[in-house]
């Protein structure tokens, strides 16, 4: 079943070294190899088709009606007082997000002088010293960026929301939701969480609103207050805002230090940036080209798809790669090769078809009537045709960033929560969690630990996964599950199922 | 003119519900809910609970919303003359589950060889906005669509509320209407199931009238033309959304599109 671990590096490393020693040449694109590093305001050009390798095989980034220049492009500029841009944490190499391989590159690179590195968000906390590693440990070893959250919430028109929970700071080992300038006590009040950057590609399916409604509220779409039409409700980790324009505009604020106002033409060039990339995984070390021998892997077939479809309803989730189920009967493959395709296609089949017991996870068995527990698959929630997230808005609670299903992370805050309305549908009246997610944005106590669900495209290029790094692999995502809802996968399903997210 | 209007409203729309009146015998009990783990395929498993009334094991895995393993549920449905025993209890089809906030132990029943029920796509069921739809064209009477609600509780109930909500909203696109009164209604009137009197809290009836009209502003209804009202009487009619069963018709918002 594919090679060894050892081997693997060893390839990731031959890689690697191939790129860099054409990079040090003196050139960024020599022999169609580029950096892996995409600098703000280097200006190189963004080509129509990019490939570039990875530890599973290589991620095909696709620009629509590319090449674009990217000098003085607002998406690959430095805009704010960090130096930083929208590039520096959606990385083409990186899915189009960021990967803490590409974190730990770029701090041996520059150290802590590196923009991606700014005190406000790519440190543990602005208060501690900057040029030590441990400052930055959080971006470093788990890939995460210091998210601050106001407390009480704010509706998006500015004004408080009263929550049905009070939160206090349980443990606090980055410092920051003690501390007298950034915390929880401070004269903003502040909450800061720590998450991952969520891929920026692939957008017309994160946008996509397969259905008017949103069934884990009861309520159609949500309503953007600014321009007055429903969202898809499935941007952001915690919802906090709705469209692309009004994320511009906080993470320019928030991640780039841009105390300024984005004028509507960089907001309408950024979009429609964003609106061309597509990305998946294109080819397999093992398996070879993604989109041959009758399957339909890359992120072309992304592009040329309707956006939005429901899965049950349609094309089923991943069936891009059922032709693979045969094969067997392809005389032009090696024995590996037909066996890790064959377990792509089992993993693809075990994704909609093995059931499990789903319990006591909100915005699944409460408040929606589907039943705690309940007996359903993986596509279940990650419903989408091609794209593998929720169609409706994504907004549930896995357990991976509250206890007492969340794994140990001692690295990370730990808040307390204390609803002081009903209690929580399954936690109960107390909650400890390392991030309350939705329950951030709603201000309500049955939101705690909801983070929605996101794209499954390019993950063998974007580890650490889930929205708090917890999984080094994807593996480890497959064996959180496993724990989670005591699934009691086998060693092959197991397999299947990393061997077809590495094929995504 | 307003009361009169319903009147009519009523006058013209009772005789046609009243041919398709029940002539089936409610159940309706209070029990601690089990989940027997069955295993036909997505969303297979079966829900059954036991009635302290006549002793009975029920098989309640047909309501639109299922039970919550921690909770009691407050059962309302009939039997299902000639239904198979999949899950290993006396079919209740139609059938309504309410989750009630009484806890209860879990309880997990092994397949033992019961099959279970193979999901299949309820009828009401809230369509994608890409898919071709019937158009509804503009009549000269009101149009009256009803939206039921699981009992002590204001939430939408998924593939059944939300498809009568949906209807709303499509209907009010297509035909313009005037006006729209939006009338809620809780069972505030007790009545006793196997010796436990129920009685909704009278506030669940504006709360659900509010949660359908939220439903049609955000589906870019005119506000304006939106009425909100708490109905006086809660009475047990005949309604689409309760299939025959006669509680749950008192637990309802009317919607009453006027041309």
């Amino acid at each position: 079943m594919g090679l060894s671990s050892k081997k693997r590096r060893h390839w990731l490393q031959r890689s690697l070294i191939l790129a860099g020693g054409l990079l040090a040449a003196g050139s960024a694109w020599v022999a169609g190899v580029p950096d892996r590093w995409w600098d703000p305001g280097e200006g190189r050009v963004f080509p129509a088709q990019l490939d570039l390798p990875n530890e599973a095989g290589s991620l095909r980034v696709i620009l629509v009606d590319g090449p674009m220049p990217t000098r003085g492009h607002p998406f690959f500029e430095p805009l704010g007082k960090y130096g930083r841009a929208c590039v520096t944490c959606h990385q083409p190499a990186d899915g189009m997000s960021l990967s803490a391989a590409s974190a730990q590159e770029q701090w041996r690179r520059n150290g802590h002088k590196d923009p991606l590195f700014a005190a406000y968000d790519g440190s543990n906390c602005p208060d501690l010293p900057q040029d030590r590693r441990e400052s930055h440990s959080l971006l470093l070893d788990h890939g995460l960026i210091r998210i601050p959250r106001p407390w009480p919430p704010r509706a998006a028109d500015g004004s408080v929301i009263t929550p049905d929970f009070t939160i206090e700071v349980e443990r606090d080992p980055t410092g920051c939701n003690l501390s007298k300038t950034w915390g929880l006590a401070s004269k903003e009040p502040t909450i800061s969480v720590y998450r991952r950057p969520r891929p920026v590609a692939n957008m017309k399916y994160i946008e996509a609103m397969g259905f008017n409604f949103d069934p884990k509220q009861g309520l159609p779409l949500p309503v953007d207050p600014e321009t007055g039409k429903p969202a898809s409700g499935n941007l952001m980790a915690d919802r906090r805002v709705l469209t692309l324009e009004a994320q511009m505009r906080d993470a320019a604020h928030h991640h780039l230090g841009f105390r300024e106002k984005l004028s509507a033409g960089d907001i309408a060039r950024i979009r429609d940036f964003e609106s061309r990339v597509y990305v998946a995984q294109q080819s397999s070390r093992v398996g070879g080209d993604l989109d041959s021998g009758g399957a339909q892997g890359g992120p072309a077939m992304l592009r040329d798809s309707p956006a939005g479809r429901l899965g049950s309803q349609g094309i089923p989730v991943w069936s891009e790669f059922d032709a693979w189920a045969k094969a067997d009967e392809d005389p032009g493959l090696t024995p590996e090769q037909r066996e890790w395709r064959k377990s792509v296609a089992r993993g693809a089949e075990i994704f909609r078809e093995r059931t499990f017991l789903i319990n006591d996870s909100s915005g699944i068995n409460s408040r929606i009537g589907f039943g705690n527990p309940m007996r359903d698959r993986c596509a279940f929630c990650h419903n989408m045709s091609q794209m593998g997230m929720d169609v409706a808005p994504g907004q549930v609670d896995l357990g991976t960033t509250t206890l007492p299903y969340a794994d140990p992370a001692p690295h990370l805050p730990l808040f307390k929560i204390t609803c002081t309305g009903q209690p929580h549908p399954h936690y109960g009246r107390e909650i400890y969690t390392h991030d309350p997610g939705f329950a951030l944005t709603t201000g309500r106590c049955a939101d705690v630990g909801k983070i929605t669900l996101q794209t499954m495209r390019g993950l063998a290029a974007r580890p650490p996964y889930f929205s708090n790094g917890a999984a080094k692999t994807l593996r480890e995502v497959v064996e959180y599950y496993d724990r989670r809802y005591n699934i009691g996968f086998s060693e092959q399903e197991i397999q299947d199922l990393v061997n077809l997210m590495e094929a995504l | 003119m307003r009361l009169r209007r319903t009147l009519m409203l009523w006058a013209w729309l009772l005789p046609a519900l009243a041919s398709a009146a029940p002539a089936r015998e409610d159940v309706q009990f209070i029990a601690c809910p089990a989940y027997r783990d069955t295993d036909a395929g997505r969303k297979s498993g079966c829900w059954l609970a036991t009635s302290r009334v006549d002793g009975l094991r029920y098989d309640i895995t047909r309501s639109p919303t299922k039970p919550d393993w921690n909770h009691a549920v407050l059962v309302e449905g009939q039997v299902a003359e000639g239904a198979a025993d999949t899950c290993g209890g006396i079919v209740l089809d139609p059938v309504r589950v309410s989750v009630l906030p009484d806890a209860c132990p879990r309880m997990m029943l092994p397949a033992q060889g019961a099959p279970g029920v193979r999901f299949g796509l309820p009828r009401r069921n809230v369509r994608p906005p890409h898919e071709a739809r019937e158009i509804y064209t503009k009549g000269s009477e009101p149009k009256l669509i009803q939206v039921p609600f699981d009992y002590g509780n204001d939430f939408t109930i998924y593939q059944l509320a939300d498809y009568y909500m949906q209807q709303a909203t499509l209907f009010a696109q297509d035909t313009s209407p005037s006006r729209i009164e939006v009338v809620g209604y809780a069972a505030t009137t007790p009545w006793t199931v196997a010796g436990r009197v129920l009685q909704e809290d009278p506030a669940l009836a504006r709360a659900r009238a509010e949660r359908v009209a939220l439903w049609l502003r955000l589906t870019g209804v005119d506000p304006d033309i939106i009425e909100v009202r708490v109905g006086s009487e809660d009475k047990v009619v005949p309604m689409e959304g309760a299939d025959g069963l006669r509680e749950p018709s008192r637990r309802r918002v009317d919607v009453i599109l006027h041309p």
